[in-house]
């Protein structure tokens, strides 16, 4: 039995392809809108701070999930955080070969709880480094995502 | 029966009902949490564990969606459970955080049911396409009203119950969803029998009446060891008894005019209730009413009812907030919203609230010490009962 369910043997049955019909409308949730539109209109980061703990997230967060209270106080992140762990990709979502490899790196931000994971660019002949001083570039046409952050690039550059 | 904790509800919350909250699912959960724990005057570090339930993966739209809740729900740090068992998920879930404190191991839980279904296009059905047979069924572009359909022209042909009266579901639930102040904007309302069957068929004999709404929210409730619960409150609601049971997936194997699981999960409850004549004992029900016609079918199964009666006790309006055995006083899906699991939990939720005497307009006119919430769901073959008493 076993056999006919190898890969290359799959002729040998009946298949066929099928696929959950369904596609999705996702929300940003009321932080995320926050967070985002800032982002856009302003240029800015901004964190979500809890009033009983202290801590500021980024991304912002409605709630603190430790302490579990609402967070209503926002604070403005300073563009500028550290590489706390970096990879290079070079196969996409699909096993493609990419043209460069895409440098991506997760991202700190002094005083706040999290971070953001995103690519790495102009890093130059030494290539990236944990520990490496990094500051956002912004698209300068923005939509309100992720994405509207171009990359991060060592600072000085 | 061998367990070490007789367990209570100590508080409840619900966040509003919504047909496209613009909130994550995490965000609904922990308004709802919140509230439950500000309900029952404890914090989240007072909770020993965590259990959650949310129902398909494809209506949020995200993969493992009980992971991605857990930090919204509380589960933050502690033991978190997902349990999922479809459309009976929100009953289940205090099933399963009943566990949680019965055997021992925990002396509080924390239990959360959210659904987020608007996010699923182009409409939360196409995603209940792919729970049926992929070639036997699928082929036919099956959904869940086909089923549904089927079920219940079966059900109204075998006890000869007219369209007039299944409509009666809807106009009694639909006007008691109007005192829900978290009810779904446009659904509740005063409907006669003649707007009823008067609305669009959908899949005959289904109208769009007769269909609870996709719906956003989340729900959620402490329980907590009579320890605790002796220490916290003079006004302790017990759970009494839970049951749930399930029967062959392959719905064209059984007759589909009572559901048989839905019994027996009754009887499970009922036997550790230590209840006999659930008719006299059970003094109101929350009965799974995601269509009009399930109330009834549900009644029957709940041995509420004998085998055809039910329509009759609803003609009769025993089955109204009035009446003698009120069934789905707060509205339940059909007047306040249907969104999966937090549906479930927001039955378990009334139930509690009318033990208290605590359910404002909503409250029964009879006085209550014992009520039954009900769900259904899974590949429609689970049956899912909790009895909670004072
Ligand atoms: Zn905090």
């Amino acid at each position: 039995m076993g056999v006919t369910t190898k890969p290359n043997r799959l002729e040998k049955i009946r298949t066929w392809r099928g696929s959950v019909p369904v596609w999705h409308q996702y929300t940003l949730g009321l932080a995320g809108e926050r967070f985002f539109r800032e982002l856009k209109d302003r240029g800015r980061l901004m964190a979500s701070r809890c009033p009983r703990c202290g801590a500021a997230y980024l991304l912002p967060k409605l709630y603190c999930p430790a302490c579990f209270v609402a967070c209503e106080e926002w604070v403005e992140i300073k563009p500028r955080g550290v590489v706390d762990t970096f990879t290079v990709l070079h196969e996409g979502l699909e096993e493609e070969e990419l043209k460069e490899p895409v440098v991506v790196a997760f991202v700190t931000f002094p005083g706040v709880k999290g971070g953001l994971v995103h690519r790495l660019g102009e890093v130059g002949r030494d290539g990236p480094a944990v520990g490496m001083e990094v500051e956002m570039v912004l698209r300068p046409e923005r939509r309100g995502g992720l994405d509207d952050i171009l990359y991060f690039r060592p600072v000085g550059k | 029966m061998g367990y070490k904790n007789r367990v209570a509800v100590l508080g409840a919350g619900l966040t509003k009902f919504m047909r496209r909250a613009q909130e994550t699912g995490k965000e609904l959960c922990f308004e709802a949490a919140r509230m439950a724990l500000d309900s029952a005057g404890l914090e989240l570090k007072d909770m020993e564990a965590v259990v959650m339930s949310t129902a398909p993966d494809a209506f949020d739209g995200v993969h493992m969606k009980g992971e991605y809740l857990a930090d919204g729900a509380g589960g933050f740090r502690r033991p978190y459970m997902r349990s999922y068992v479809g459309g009976g998920s929100g009953v289940f879930s205090v099933i399963h955080g009943w566990y949680h404190v019965a055997s021992g191991h925990f002396d509080t839980c924390l239990v959360v049911a959210e659904e987020k279904m608007s996010p699923c296009m182009p409409h939360p059905q196409a995603a209940f396409n792919a729970i049926y047979d992929q070639f036997t069924e699928r082929p036919l572009g099956v959904n869940l009203l086909w089923i549904f359909a089927l079920e219940m022209n079966r059900y109204m042909q075998v006890h000869k119950i007219p369209l007039e009266t299944i409509s009666l579901v809807s106009v009694k639930n639909k006007k008691n969803g109007l005192d829900h102040p978290c009810a779904q904007a446009g659904i509740p309302g005063e409907y006669t029998v003649k707007d009823i069957m008067d609305s669009e068929v959908l899949v005959w004999p289904v109208h769009r009446l007769m269909v609870s709404p996709v719906t956003d929210a989340a729900a959620a409730v402490v329980l907590v060891s009579e320890r605790v619960a002796k220490r916290m409150t003079d006004k302790p609601v017990w759970v009494e008894g839970v049951g749930w049971h399930l029967d062959s997936s392959y719905w064209t194997n059984r007759d589909l005019y009572y559901p048989k699981y839905v019994e027996y999960a009754a009887r499970m409850a009922y036997r550790m209730a230590v209840i006999t004549d659930p008719r006299k004992e059970i003094h109101l029900a929350e009965v799974y009413d995601p269509f009009a016609y399930k109330e009834l079918h549900h009644m029957e199964g709940l041995l509420l009812a004998d085998k055809g009666e039910a329509p009759r006790l609803l003609e009769k309006g025993v089955t109204q907030r009035d009446g003698d055995l009120p069934v789905c006083p707060s509205g339940g899906l059909m007047g306040v919203g249907n969104p999966i699991a937090a549906a479930g939990l927001m039955k378990v939720a009334e139930v509690f609230w009318q033990l208290r005497g605590e359910a404002g307009a909503r409250q029964v006119s009879r006085p209550v010490k014992r009520g039954l919430a009900q769900a259904w769901g899974d590949l429609m073959q689970v049956g899912t009962v909790v009895v909670l008493g004072v």
